[in-house]
């Protein structure tokens, strides 16, 4: 009977979980995107950031101003033209706004969202761009942009069309098993180091 | 508790958990446009020179992406920097050959020091209380300038400097020779003036040996701590490395004779105690057996050794047996040994014992690196007694902390109307300045060194900034440079900047040696040269001619036997050597290679003079010398003479940072004043005093072998 009782809870007891996991999902909701406390630790600094994690529930990136990538691409940008150091890096790099006035000191300098670029460049402040992929502390991944590069995984592969979006969206979802599957096709390493060290 | 309370808690606990987490949202972070072109995640790797003895260690110098916090238009943020993460030692540098010490490896912490010197300060409150105001760098140079243009006597100006013999140190020279004043003034605790004046008078060279260790089959060490602090240890621990287990088959034997075991002495096939103050007659009466014309050395013979030094006559007899046998054999002498008053004895006594070695069919294991002539003497640390100036400048040194009471350079800083100090740091004497002009770390500005010894070849490294400043400071030499342009009668330096001037010095070198500073960190002359200037090391004499006569010197100690008991020996820590780190958390952190013990002071006793004493590991003890006394607690060690107690130095500093300030005890204010008798310097191990228990152990002393430091009521407790 108390080894059942461990094992399976009794009614009142899943009303209570059920309702300690609903208060978490609703604060998960709420909370700041993307983690962390200052000090360091292996595990989630919050119970809320441990359950986001788990459910892989991440909030949707809002973007100061919404760039529209679709507009670059078809004006013969290229990713690598902004993203400069996916190909030298580990990190493919958000775009300082220096990067941005290389064009736009010259072109539609009169259109309302460059001058708000503009006023950052004056201001000597970044835009406060958000992240739209990336891995938390917590999930012990470490992924390199140049090597997938080199090996010609096209953007696209993880990032989606980018090329037909205003704002990045995540369109892709960036679990282990997304990883595990490519590299079991393409014949890339799938030992635990490769990505967990 | 009841599972469903339990339950009911998680649920609460767990909320409150989640909400914290909101709120305060990452993207009202402030990030500033960085100045630097930053590849994130890529590390670079640049050469530098290790800033904290005067060894010159070549570095190399891990460079990332990193966000450091700052102020802009009065507005906080972040920027992405290239920022310094790790130090190693450089792989092709001669001295230390890619290795480091810890002191090292924790320099990079003096960029990263919470308690920095942010930028330019002025005395606002009483001296010595280190108040201080901001103030802009115009301002401050203005008013330097202004003071030195107020000077009616020029000689009036004093400059103390570390003795690192560098480039930097040039360029204060320079100043300070065509300004009229003296030569700076070197300081260093643990000088090495005892060896270098020996040295000139046995091998021509004044100037520290450097050893070759590694093809040595027998090394005899009188006292010097050569594999810790002493001289260039990493570039003498790789050749120890090499004499014990660097060639198939051979074994060097290393034998350490000194009264207080060292770091050094531990590593040793064979520790021997010697009287305090005696150790070079132990290398007489070994030199006595070893030559073939001994004439002079007639009162060395092994029963006359045993009655002074107390080492037994069949010791040294077979200790001359198997260096006889173990060729070629090597002497060093160095530390404590050379800072009693009769140290001229035993380094000429060591220098003896060479020479007996090298004319006896060894081969020499001295020799000298050369160079030695790049840079003016500065005076010595003496000088310090008659201090007396109008205007003192303070570089990277700090002699109240490191000079005994008797000197009086407290009561002499005092009495100086203007003092203006280029430390990074407050600390003890830079407390007492008016003005400070931060320099930057050796990670934000030029770097350069010329070290004495530790390679055949002659080095000089030097390296440009491998980060940009966090802070508003400056090099002190391009300061300097811009007094030199502020003064009413302008100065003309030769050079316009540091960096100008270090290329100065490599163009004269050769026309490819400034190409190498870029590359490598510095310019050494290639392994070509290294047998032709080791043959400019020690001079034996023929095999027949006579040893030239020596006589004991007996030592001196400060306080008679009866009321001072004990020989009293403050060394230089293996983590703050003469206190000069003291303020690194990592070396505080660093547990002490012979007692684990970090953080704190301690005393070193004889386990049967603690037992006379009623002396428990812990106690706190009293030791009282003529000048003073100090409380710290007691470490019982075999490796000491009966009749001696020791104490690290680089504690008990009255300020010195967070993590430095009034933590443990300063042996150097109970030091007596006394001097070497030939050459001046302070005789640092000739002291004696009495020891008294005067209270439990109050958990000041922490172990890293011993009790957890959380529960330090367990040291009342066992």
């Amino acid at each position: 009977m108390i080894r059942r009782r461990l094992v399976y809870p009794s009614g009142a007891s899943r009303r209570i979980m059920l309702t300690v996991g609903v208060c978490l999902l609703a604060a998960a909701c709420r909370s700041r995107s993307a983690v962390s406390s200052t000090v360091y630790t292996p595990a989630h600094a919050t119970v809320g950031e441990a359950v986001r994690g788990f459910l892989n529930l991440r909030p949707t990136a809002t973007q100061p101003i919404p760039f529209p990538h679709k507009i670059h691409i078809e004006k013969q940008a290229m990713c690598t033209d902004c993203h400069e150091t996916v190909e030298r890096g580990p990190i493919a790099g958000i775009p300082s706004v220096k990067t941005c006035m290389i064009c736009h000191s010259q072109i539609a300098t009169d259109r309302p969202l460059i001058k708000e670029v503009t006023g950052y460049s004056d201001k000597g402040i970044e835009i406060p761009w958000q992240r739209v992929y990336g891995f938390t502390r917590e999930a012990h991944v470490r992924f390199n942009h140049a090597p997938h590069v080199r090996a010609s995984v096209d953007c696209s592969t993880c990032h989606g069309d980018v090329g037909q979006m205003t704002v990045a969206e995540r369109k892709v979802n960036h679990t282990m098993g997304f990883c595990v599957n490519c590299h079991r096709q393409k014949n890339a390493p799938n030992d635990c180091m490769t990505c967990h060290f | 508790m009841e599972r469903r309370d339990f339950i009911k808690l998680t649920a609460i606990t767990g909320t409150s958990a989640a909400l914290t987490a909101c709120g305060n949202p990452e993207h009202q972070v402030i990030r500033f446009v960085p100045d630097e072109d930053i590849v994130p995640g890529i590390a670079e790797w640049k050469p530098s020179v290790c800033p904290v003895c005067s060894a010159g260690c070549g570095l190399t110098v891990r460079i990332m992406d990193a966000d450091f916090e700052t102020m802009r238009n009065g507005q906080a943020g972040v920027v992405a920097i290239k920022a310094a993460k790790k130090l190693e030692g450089q792989p092709t540098h001669p001295i230390n050959q890619g290795a480091l010490c810890a002191r090292g490896q924790a320099a990079i912490q003096l960029t990263y020091h919470p308690d920095r010197v942010t930028q330019p300060m002025k005395r606002s409150g009483t001296r010595g209380a280190a108040d201080f105001k901001p103030v802009s760098w115009d301002e401050a140079i203005a008013e330097l300038a202004g003071k030195l243009d107020g000077l009616s006597d020029r000689k009036a100006l004093a400059y103390i400097t570390r003795p690192r013999r560098s480039r930097r140190l040039e360029v204060a020279t320079e100043f300070l020779t065509r300004f009229g004043a003296p030569a700076p003034i070197g300081f260093e605790l643990f000088g090495n003036e005892v060896l270098r004046k020996a040295n000139a008078a046995s091998f021509g060279r004044e100037q520290l040996p450097t050893y070759d260790l590694s093809s040595a089959m027998f090394v005899v060490g009188f006292g010097a701590d050569f594999l810790g602090t002493w001289n260039s240890p990493v570039a003498q621990t790789i050749g120890y490395g090499q004499m014990r287990q660097g060639r198939a088959g051979m074994r060097g034997k290393f034998i350490q004779i000194e009264p207080r075991m060292s770091l050094t002495g531990a590593n040793a096939d064979e520790w021997i105690y010697a009287r305090a103050g005696t150790e070079g007659v132990v290398a007489l009466g070994i030199a006595h057996l070893l030559a073939p014309n001994n004439s002079g050395l007639a009162g060395f013979a092994p029963d006359a050794v045993e009655k002074v030094t107390g080492v037994a006559a069949r010791k040294i007899e077979r200790l001359a047996r198997e260096i006889d046998e173990m060729k070629p054999a090597l002497a060093i002498v160095g530390g404590p040994t050379l800072a009693y008053t009769n140290g001229s004895f035993h380094a000429r006594a060591v220098n003896t014992l060479n020479a007996v070695l090298a004319g006896s069919g060894h081969a020499s294991g001295i020799g000298f690196t050369p160079g030695a002539d790049a840079v003016r003497p500065l005076r010595p640390s003496a000088d310090l007694k008659n201090l007396s100036a109008q205007v003192l400048l303070l570089d990277d040194a700090n002699p109240i902390y490191g000079t005994p009471k008797g000197w009086g350079v407290r009561d002499a800083i005092a009495k100086v109307p203007y003092i203006a100090s280029f430390s990074s740091f407050i600390d003890d004497t830079s407390a007492h300045a008016d003005l400070i002009l931060p320099d930057h770390t050796f990670l934000e500005g030029w770097t350069d060194s010329l070290p004495e010894s530790g390679s055949m070849l002659a080095v000089a490294s030097a390296a440009g900034p491998v980060m940009k400043p966090l802070y508003q400071t400056r090099s002190t030499p391009d300061v300097l440079i811009e007094v030199a342009a502020k003064l009413k009668t302008p100065i003309a330096m030769p050079w316009k900047t540091y960096d100008e001037a270090i290329k100065a010095g490599f163009d004269k070198i050769g026309p490819t040696a400034w190409d190498d500073v870029a590359k490598q960190g510095g310019h050494w002359t290639a392994p070509g040269a290294e047998r032709r200037s080791a043959s400019d090391g020690a001079r034996p004499p023929s095999p027949q001619s006579p040893v030239p006569s020596l006589q004991f010197v007996p030592p001196q100690f400060d306080g008679d036997v009866a009321a001072y008991p004990y020989y009293f020996q403050p060394y230089p820590s293996q983590a703050f050597n003469d206190g000069s780190t003291a303020h690194l958390p990592w070396l505080q952190e660093m547990p002490d290679p012979m007692t684990s013990a970090m953080w704190s002071s301690w005393v070193e006793i004889n386990p049967q003079a603690a037992e006379k004493l009623g002396i428990k590991k812990g106690d706190v003890v009293e030791i009282t010398s003529s000048q003073g006394s100090l409380r710290a607690p007691a470490v019982l060690s075999p490796g000491i003479g009966p009749d001696m107690v020791a104490m690290p130095v680089g504690q008990g500093h009255e300020t010195f940072t967070r993590y430095a300030s009034k933590r443990g005890a300063n042996p150097v204010t109970i030091l007596a004043p006394l001097t070497d008798t030939e050459t001046g310097a302070l005789a640092w191990a000739a002291t004696r005093v009495k020891i008294a228990r005067v209270g439990d152990a109050d958990g000041s002393l922490i172990m890293f072998a011993g009790e957890l430091r959380e529960e330090p009521h367990h040291h009342h407790t066992r």
